[in-house]
């Protein structure tokens, strides 16, 4: 039982590293960049979402929403408003943190994006005050027994969405005319833009879509972890590490690394929690020894 | 026309510098008590703003009876944000420009410790209301003076109370920890080792958690497979609520004890009213705990609304206090002579208690494990709990 309880638990950790870390993965392989700052887009995505409950709800956007608040109809408009702020930040850092710099050699954009969250996460404290903001679940507060282990309905719903997106992502990226774009771009820029697409609005578009999605995984979390300014810096990093393990170039492996990393924290907390995070990160630098291009990726000969 | 002016501007000029002058002397008359903490940026900013609404209301209790010395007690707040540089700036300027007779601390204990060394050097007799940091009032232990003093919970002194009430409270001797990574959980988990020691408790696990975990279940499922009955957790307010979450899921409740940190209200929220109820922590008073603490407590709801932690505001009310009848006693202000006599001071009337000498040369601590009492969150109040176990803890179980 305490085996199922930790894989229970890390599954549902490890969906939302994954949700993430997709987001790393479109960005990184149609431009070679990515936002540093997801961690601060993560909290304030929760921090939106908390103000979006209130506002429907108490008719003012900074407080602390009781369990009755969160119903579904708020949830989802939390859900939406924090997708909406959100994707329109990933354009503004697109426009004015990324751009320059996609294509030309240099590190600029790490340390762009990585002010550009600093930004968002101080402008975040300046409105929402450091306090961490409890928030229900839709689903109630009730705990799900299954074989004698204990899971909160959250738990589920954010493994079942983190499920259901990446699958429709998948499909996307694979089966339409937009996916196809952006493998194209991802493939070849200058190749794609002399196919006629236009490699700017993929790039934009990507963008917009991981910041929608770690919009989507700091509303999802709120309920688990608290919305707070702080909640994203962790939960970013080990996203990272799950799309550098899983390979960051490419999509099912950064998803794969997610679980996997989840698990692993829950598993090893089982045995010996002292060696949690030494286990996790000493498992990805043996794996980029052995596998430079993380477990699922390739490594491409690079062209100069 | 000009010579009409000018005599009249001179007398303008003459009479704004004489107001400036009174108004000046007036203000370097008065008694400055400097108060250094974090109000706004961390999760402890809610103490920070408690213990300033205790000091202001102890300064506007003396001066309302007189002042002290005959002069008006003033305190001047600056917020550290949280970050020691700001501390240490914000402590040269209290000692420097304003000239600050004392000084009381902040609520981080890393900040404090960060500008220990200037009230030290110059001479500014110090009270800690809020950090509970061991070194905070023994790093000058060893070379008198040592300016600084304490009216809190010192961490060791809080865990004696919990390793006394947990070897009365578990029936199969079987004791767990688990803290967080922090400094503050760290150094916890390894005084409670040494305490449960000494009642000859050996924990039947010691687990850790990341001081921004959420779940914990995995750690709290290998102490539930151990048997403990009774579980110590030291961390902060959040993490704190998490571990009672984590315990709910896996349906597991054991008697939980933990530090003051629980007196935060974010570990009410998070946690909710039913799971918070299930945690026994420390605090020093509650504010049904005496007449006079009710009184405190209705006052300062009166001028602020709401007192976040009011633990915190009744600590600061008592420094404040303390400084007073030190300055009384010295019948000066200057520092040295302030200093001696906090270690000389015969008695004291604050709102935790009656102080009959609360320091000497080698005590600086005024209150200790047995000014503690445990508590619990009922109905969004901080209540005393009184069980057959409390009943039955007797000094001899209070071991350090």
């Amino acid at each position: 039982m305490q085996i199922l309880q930790a894989i229970l638990s890390g599954l549902a950790m490890g969906s939302v590293y994954a949700l993430v870390a997709f987001g790393f993965s479109i960005t990184y392989t149609t431009t070679k960049t990515f936002n540093f700052g997801q961690g601060a887009f993560l909290a304030l995505a929760s921090l939106i979402g908390i103000s979006a409950i209130l506002l429907v709800t108490q008719g003012k956007l900074i407080g602390f929403p009781s369990p009755e608040d969160v119903t579904w109809g708020t949830f989802l408009f939390a859900l939406l408003a924090a997708m909406l702020v959100l994707s329109l930040l990933g354009f503004v850092l697109y426009v004015t943190a990324i751009k320059h710099f996609v294509g030309e050699a240099g590190l600029s954009w790490v340390m762009s994006t990585i002010g550009f969250g600093i930004i968002i996460q101080n402008l975040a404290l300046l409105i929402w005050g450091p306090a961490p903001i409890a928030v229900a679940s839709p689903l109630g507060e009730g705990i799900i027994t299954i074989f004698g282990t204990g899971v909160r309905p959250q738990e589920i719903l954010v493994f079942c969405t983190t499920l259901v997106l990446m699958i429709v992502f998948d499909w996307a990226l694979h089966k339409t005319k937009m996916g196809k774009a952006v493998r194209a771009v991802a493939f070849s820029k200058s190749t794609a833009s002399l196919m006629g697409i236009n490699a700017n609005a993929v790039a934009i578009a990507v963008f917009v879509i991981s910041s929608a999605l770690a919009a989507i995984a700091g509303v999802m979390i709120a309920p688990i972890a608290t919305a707070s300014v702080f909640v994203g810096t962790l939960l970013s990093l080990k996203a990272f590490s799950a799309a550098i393990l899983g390979g960051l170039e490419n999509p099912r492996g950064c998803i794969f690394g997610g679980f996997l990393i989840g698990l692993l924290e829950s598993l090893i907390g089982l045995w010996y929690s002292n060696l949690r995070e030494i286990a996790v990160f000493g498992l990805i630098i043996v794996v980029l020894y052995f596998r430079p291009a993380g477990i699922l990726g390739r490594v491409h000969a690079e062209k100069v | 026309m000009y010579t009409k002016h000018f005599p009249k501007k001179i007398q303008a000029l003459l009479l704004s510098a004489a107001l400036l002058g009174a108004s000046g002397a007036a203000i370097a008359d008065d008694i400055k008590i400097g108060f250094n903490s974090d109000m706004s940026a961390t999760g402890s900013a809610d103490f920070g703003i408690s213990a300033l609404a205790g000091a202001r209301q102890a300064a506007d209790d003396l001066n309302a009876a007189g002042g002290v010395l005959g002069k008006k007690v003033v305190i001047v707040e600056r917020d550290d944000v949280g970050a020691p540089p700001k501390a240490i700036q914000n402590t040269n300027e209290l000692v420097d420009n304003v000239k600050v007779n004392a000084m009381l601390g902040g609520v981080n204990s890393g900040n404090m410790l960060a500008w220990l060394h200037i009230v030290q050097q110059k001479k500014i007799p110090t009270i800690s209301p809020v950090a509970t940091a061991t070194d905070i009032t023994n790093r000058y232990a060893k070379t008198p003076p040592n300016y600084v003093f304490r009216v809190s919970m010192r961490d060791r002194d809080q865990i004696a109370l919990l390793a006394a009430y947990a070897a009365r409270s578990s029936q199969s001797g079987k004791v767990a920890i688990i803290a967080d990574t922090t400094g503050y959980g760290q150094q916890g988990a390894k005084d409670a080792l040494e305490i449960l020691a000494l009642h000859k408790i050996t924990p039947v696990a010691n687990e850790k958690f990341g001081p921004k975990d959420t779940d914990m279940s995995s750690q709290l499922n290998k102490i539930k497979a151990s048997g403990a009955d009774t579980l110590i957790v030291y961390a902060l307010a959040d993490s704190n609520a998490h571990v009672m979450r984590s315990l709910e899921k896996i349906n597991y409740f054991p008697t939980t004890l933990a530090s003051w940190a629980n007196l935060s209200s974010p570990f009410l929220r998070i946690a909710g009213p039913e799971l918070a109820k299930k945690m026994i922590f420390t605090a020093s008073i509650t504010e049904d705990s005496s007449p006079q603490s009710k009184t405190l407590y209705d006052t300062l709801m009166k001028r602020d609304g709401r007192v976040p932690t009011y633990v915190m505001a009744a600590q600061a009310y008592d420094s404040v206090k303390l400084i007073a009848a030190a300055m009384e006693q010295a019948k000066s202000t200057d520092g040295a002579a302030v200093q001696a006599a906090l270690q000389q001071l015969s008695q004291a009337q604050g709102v935790i208690k009656n102080y009959q000498q609360p320091f000497s040369a080698d005590n600086h601590e005024a209150l200790s494990v047995k000014d503690f009492r445990l508590v619990r969150w009922i109905d969004g109040k901080v209540v005393s709990v009184d069980d057959d176990v409390t009943r039955k803890i007797t000094p001899d179980d209070l071991k350090l």
